[in-house]
């Protein structure tokens, strides 16, 4: 399957996940990564499956890198009618009003232009025990399991 | 043979600089050097104890380490001397080491006993192994500042025991905290509320404090919309009424002077800025209002001033800044990741444009003594991960000997 992993990230603790979700997945699949700050909404494809993979700043925002990009899709008629996504997010429980905000919102401007969400968002905590990784592979494969009956065709 | 690029200063600015030029290419050579045994700088010792979630920043830079080629060059102080034996052994060297020195007010009575820079209370509480003894505080506390440095020490100050658990705090600080006198703590800021320098997000963690008391003036409405976000979380601390310590800010205030009795500090004198001034009474000021190079800082802020070109941080030919050292006591852990990826960038550029001069690079510390590496910084990380207290996340190890003797005895049983 072609699968394009997008980060949005403020620290480089996305950046640094969204890679080893690429290296994860190299193997057995077509990987691209790149950060959110480089894609314009024109240039999401509905021949690919789309992993994002975003943390939360400040208050509940966006970080950085993913702010051009809600920008642009806030203000663009583009269709993702057709386009899969499945959506990992990074957070700190200890500001618990706005915890993983961010990828909420990432999923949210994703479905608001009529992308298709696969599977749960799914979510780390900064401030437990688990690492990153160790929750975001499978979830990774999970996801990707479920695309493929959605996309097999077009892959 | 491949380009080596030293970075003094291990803490986070130096290791998104050694991140950005691993990337970029992953053939340099590129080493670490901090002059305590322990790498991460201000990711260790002054990100908040009960901060955990921003420290994992820490798992991208142990990677430079354990897979990316970077070394850490520890317990080595570089002085005028060796900076230049440093620069002769490398084609590039960032100089990183941020800013260590409490920034003076720089008004009559700052030398009273019972003042106390927040930078130097916080390396105490943080168990740096050159900090001083904490300092004894009294009941009445003025604390100058509205940076988020101010707002950690405020809240460390009001937070109960309880709510320290999960923190990596020592037993040292963690007693003197439960012991404080501490009852009224006033924060005053120079600026207005909306232009405070602090995050609005640190403003509203203090809401979930279970033993405070919180007063805020009646704040005005602003068209700024960051400015809004901190209004907002101000007001929403506004009558807070939890317990027994009370917290009140304070806004638009300069300070005037310090006044004591004796040595003894009795009050703090600020100005509104209209010529009316208020004395608050107190017996304790802890000043948070950003930091300076210390005398450890390679005679930094002539070099910032002379800098050839200091936006891009280049100082020098082959000599580079970074991080504080570079852009003054500003900026989150991401500002200076951003900074430090242009640093990398400029770095890269000016290596472009130059030969290959075949430089040694970290052949020149063979045969120096004292030097801690990544693994034996590995085995004082475990140790101290090993002794973490009930409640606690990890003990940090608080003095060199210590740290240094752990390394000493791995070795010799390995």
């Amino acid at each position: 399957m072609k699968i394009a992993i997008l980060y949005g990230t403020e620290t480089g603790n996305a950046e640094m996940l969204a890679e080893d979700i690429m290296a994860e997945l190299e193997g057995a699949h077509e990987v691209t990564c790149a950060n959110l700050s480089d894609i314009a909404p024109a240039d999401i494809s509905d021949d690919r499956f789309y992993l994002l993979v975003c943390s939360t700043y400040g208050d509940g925002d966006l970080p950085a890198s993913a702010q051009p990009f809600a920008e642009s899709m806030d203000g663009s008629d583009v269709s993702l009618a057709g386009v899969h996504f499945a959506v990992f997010g990074l957070g700190d429980s200890e500001y618990d009003e706005t915890y993983n905000n961010g990828s909420f919102r990432l999923a949210e401007l994703m479905t608001a232009k009529g992308a298709t969400q696969i599977g749960e968002r799914v979510v780390h905590d900064a401030s437990g025990s688990d690492l990153a990784e160790d929750i975001a592979f499978p979830w990774a494969e999970a996801v990707v399991a479920q695309a493929s009956e959605h996309l097999g065709q077009a892959a | 043979m491949s380009r080596s690029v030293a970075i003094i200063g291990a803490g986070p600015s130096g290791c998104f600089v050694a991140q950005a030029l691993l990337k970029a290419d992953p053939d340099l050579q590129v080493d670490l050097i901090d002059r305590l045994p322990v790498p991460y700088g201000l990711v260790r010792y002054g990100v908040a104890a009960d901060h955990q979630g921003t420290k994992g920043v820490v798992r991208q830079f142990a990677r430079l380490f354990e897979r990316q080629g970077a070394r850490f060059v520890g317990n080595v102080e570089i002085d005028a001397a060796l900076l230049v034996e440093v620069q002769n052994a490398y084609d590039a060297v960032v100089l990183a080491g941020g800013l260590s020195q409490d920034r003076r007010l720089g008004i009559p009575g700052e030398d009273l006993s019972g003042v106390h820079g927040a930078g130097a209370v916080t390396r105490a509480l943080y168990d740096h192994p050159d900090a001083d003894a904490l300092p004894q505080l009294g009941r009445r506390v003025v604390l100058v500042g509205n940076g988020n440095v101010a707002i950690d020490l405020l809240r460390l100050l009001a937070k109960s025991p309880e709510e320290l658990d999960g923190s990596d705090l020592g037993a040292v600080a963690s007693e003197w905290l439960a012991n404080s006198p501490v009852e009224n703590i006033t924060i005053v800021g120079r600026s207005p509320a909306e232009q405070a320098k602090f995050d609005a997000v640190m403003i509203k963690e203090l809401g979930k404090l279970s033993g405070v008391s919180i007063t805020v003036p009646d704040l005005p409405d602003t068209d700024s919309p960051d400015g809004a976000k901190k209004i907002d979380a101000l007001r929403g601390l506004a009558g807070l009424s939890g317990g027994p310590k009370s917290i009140a800010f304070r806004f638009g205030m300069t300070p005037v002077a310090i006044e004591g009795e004796g040595t003894r500090v009795t009050g703090m004198r600020f100005s509104d800025g209209a010529g009316a001034q208020t004395l608050l009474p107190c017996d304790t000021v802890l000043t948070a209002v950003g930091f300076g190079a210390g005398p450890e800082a390679l005679d930094r802020d002539r070099r910032v001033a002379e800098a050839l070109d200091d936006g891009a941080g280049c100082l020098a030919p082959g000599l580079y800044a970074a991080g504080w050292f570079k852009r003054g006591p500003r900026g989150t852990i991401p500002d200076n990741r951003a900074d430090a990826q242009a640093v990398a960038a400029r770095i890269l550029s000016d290596f472009e444009r130059q030969p290959e001069a075949g430089k040694p690079g970290h052949a020149m510390w063979q045969g120096r003594g004292g030097i801690v590496n990544y693994a034996d910084w590995q085995r004082i990380d475990r140790a101290e991960l090993a002794g973490a207290a009930d409640g606690r996340c990890r003990h940090k190890i608080s003095t060199r000997a210590e740290m240094l003797a752990i390394v000493a005895k791995t070795e010799e049983t390995t």
